[in-house]
């Protein structure tokens, strides 16, 4: 008894130590950037005017001018739009190819790791990758729109493309992703679901809505919301394909907030755009969070 | 379109599999034969199917700064690993020996700081370092780079943990040997490719980042991301030593994805899910 006791408090002595400095310093590198970022949001902080930095004479000001700054409204509703669809499309596109790719074969097996290349991929080669096929000089887009006597525009600085490019090339960039979970759930359904049905006379399709489908919806769901926090981080292929515009078509709220601490030197207000970002993000994480925990009784 | 073909691979579904990913893989290998021509060969239209390759853009971008850049790079991507498996290996262990509460909610914390978008940390930073005097410097780099890397790390290596049985480990607890002992001899060699496998995934994220590196460096400590980035803005647009740049930072990339796709998943998703 007395040796079990001793173990014990043996092992707990050795979790404090193991603990403590991951603790110490996730709470210096992540938990106070994050309190001292809402501290900075409190205050009209500007680079050029370091007193304004420890100004809390009206700390909710920076949060009162949000609703009416019609940039910062506009960012919402772009970055709506390039989630939403691009979230969409490589849900569908993702699920659509797992389905492809979902067959014993040695050949299927070798092609599945080819088609994750554009995921794993620097975000910033990526952004070069889409940046040469935008560019008229040298894509191979825009020769061969000329062999079909098609003049494109040009697509990242037009009002009515520039934002379906980035949608396309962040598709691209992580249609893998969602390939990748949905193929990992689809290789758990038992087999018999489909057999039975099979035997039953059921058809291909029918098998699609009523066995796979069903079975899949968890994952594609997760995977949903993943892709949506993510996709607030876009930065490189905003930065590098469009900057922001033309005027503010593809100025998503990351983008602002950036243009807004290191562009205009708006430290205060920046960090109030983030927070209610981080808040955001935070809300949906949660969402995943719960969703991965009760993932069993939901299928 | 999983329809007609049925169960086992038939031809035609090879077929589609073969021609889908050609046509997704096409951008990224067009910047991979770009890297190769010389501009007026890139200017050439329609693009001549054999060319001879020469690589004058790879010699010409490393002969610059770019090898500097390249340098830095590796740098920060090595020490910020290793300063996160150092730290946050034995939390794992600990974490994955403990069933007490507050695991819900330390977990959640852990998750948010992967999920965080990068410019809600640049800022502190920024402010911080313009301080201290750490802008433009590699430590301030790995610094930057552990915030996330070490929650990386503490996610990944729990389900290694749990694999390894715990009357291993009491055996010899039994036998009066301590539990720093029992963890360094005998439950680390045992997840060995466990480590492996988070050294790697750690290593991608901070090579791979483009936006701390954009605000937090200057010229001493920038890294190959932004200066192929610069490279465009400053030097005009010689579109060889561009792709011949981006060739460079995902070379690595490409190499230790590889050796770690089983993982990819559960990486990306910081282990809310079971990949």
């Amino acid at each position: 008894m007395t040796g079990g006791g001793l173990i014990d408090a043996e092992r707990r002595s050795f979790n404090r130590w193991a603990l403590a400095p991951s603790l110490i310093v996730l709470f210096a590198i992540a938990a106070l950037p994050a309190l001292y970022l809402l501290v900075v949001s409190l205050t009209p902080f500007q680079l050029v005017n370091p007193a304004s930095s420890t100004d809390f004479s009206a700390p909710l000001r920076n949060y009162r001018l949000l609703p009416g700054d019609p940039r910062f409204v506009n960012s919402l509703f772009v970055q709506a739009k390039l989630s939403l669809w691009g979230v969409l499309l490589q849900v569908l596109f993702g699920m659509l190819l797992a389905l492809l790719l979902h067959t014993p074969s040695r050949f299927v097996e070798i092609a599945r790791t080819f088609f994750l290349i554009p995921m794993v991929l620097p975000p910033i080669v990526v952004a070069v990758i889409w940046k040469l096929i935008y560019t008229p000089d040298i894509s191979p887009i825009y020769y061969a729109a000329s062999l079909l006597h098609v003049t494109m525009p040009s697509l990242t600085s037009s009002v009515d493309f520039a934002l379906t490019a980035i949608i396309i090339a962040d598709t691209w960039e992580w249609l893998p992703f969602t390939f990748l979970m949905v193929l990992a759930a689809l290789q758990t359904i038992p087999e018999e679901y489909s057999e039975a049905a099979l035997v039953d006379g059921a058809s291909r399709i029918q098998i699609f809505f009523y066995v796979t489908l069903p079975f899949i919806t968890p994952i594609l769901v997760i995977s949903a919301m993943f892709r949506l926090i993510d996709s607030v981080k876009a930065f490189p292929l905003i930065f590098l394909l469009t900057g922001g515009g033309p005027g503010s078509v593809t100025e998503v709220t990351n983008y602002y907030a950036y243009l807004l601490a290191f562009d205009f030197n708006e430290i205060g207000y920046s960090s109030a755009v983030t927070i209610v970002m981080l808040m955001l993000v935070v809300a949906v994480s949660f969402g995943v969070m719960w969703m991965g925990r009760h993932r069993e009784a939901m299928t | 379109m999983s329809g007609q073909s049925g169960r086992s691979a038939g031809w035609g579904r090879h077929v589609a599999i073969g021609l889908v990913l050609t046509v997704l893989l096409s951008p990224f290998l067009w910047l991979l034969q770009m890297s190769f021509k010389s501009n007026e060969l890139i200017l050439q239209f329609p693009p001549p199917l054999i060319f001879k390759p020469t690589l004058e853009n790879y010699t010409s971008l490393w002969r610059g700064a770019f090898s500097a850049s390249f340098i830095n790079s590796l740098l920060s991507a090595s020490l910020s690993t290793a300063l996160a498996l150092l730290l946050g290996t034995p939390a794992a262990y600990a974490l994955s020996r403990w069933a007490g509460r507050g695991k819900f909610a330390l977990s959640f914390a852990i998750l948010v700081t992967r999920m965080a978008p990068p410019i809600a940390f640049t800022i502190p930073f920024f402010l911080f370092y313009r301080w201290i005097g750490l802008l433009d410097t590699v430590t301030g780099l790995v610094l930057v780079y552990t915030s996330f890397n070490l929650p990386l790390v503490i996610w990944m290596m729990q389900p290694f943990f749990e694999t390894v049985p715990r009357s291993l480990e009491e055996a010899a607890l039994v036998d009066g040997a301590r539990t720093r002992t029992v963890f360094l001899e005998i439950v680390l060699p045992m997840v060995a490719p466990g480590i492996a496998a988070t050294a790697i995934l750690c290593f991608l994220y901070a090579w791979n980042d483009f936006f701390f590196a954009l605000i937090l460096t200057r010229t001493n400590a920038r890294t190959a991301p932004v200066a192929v980035v610069n490279f465009m803005n400053y030097e005009g647009w010689e579109w060889g030593k561009i792709a011949a740049g981006g060739s460079l930072v995902m070379a690595p990339v490409l190499i230790f994805s590889f050796a770690v796709r089983r993982y990819l998943v559960s990486g990306l998703t910081a282990g809310a899910v079971k990949g």
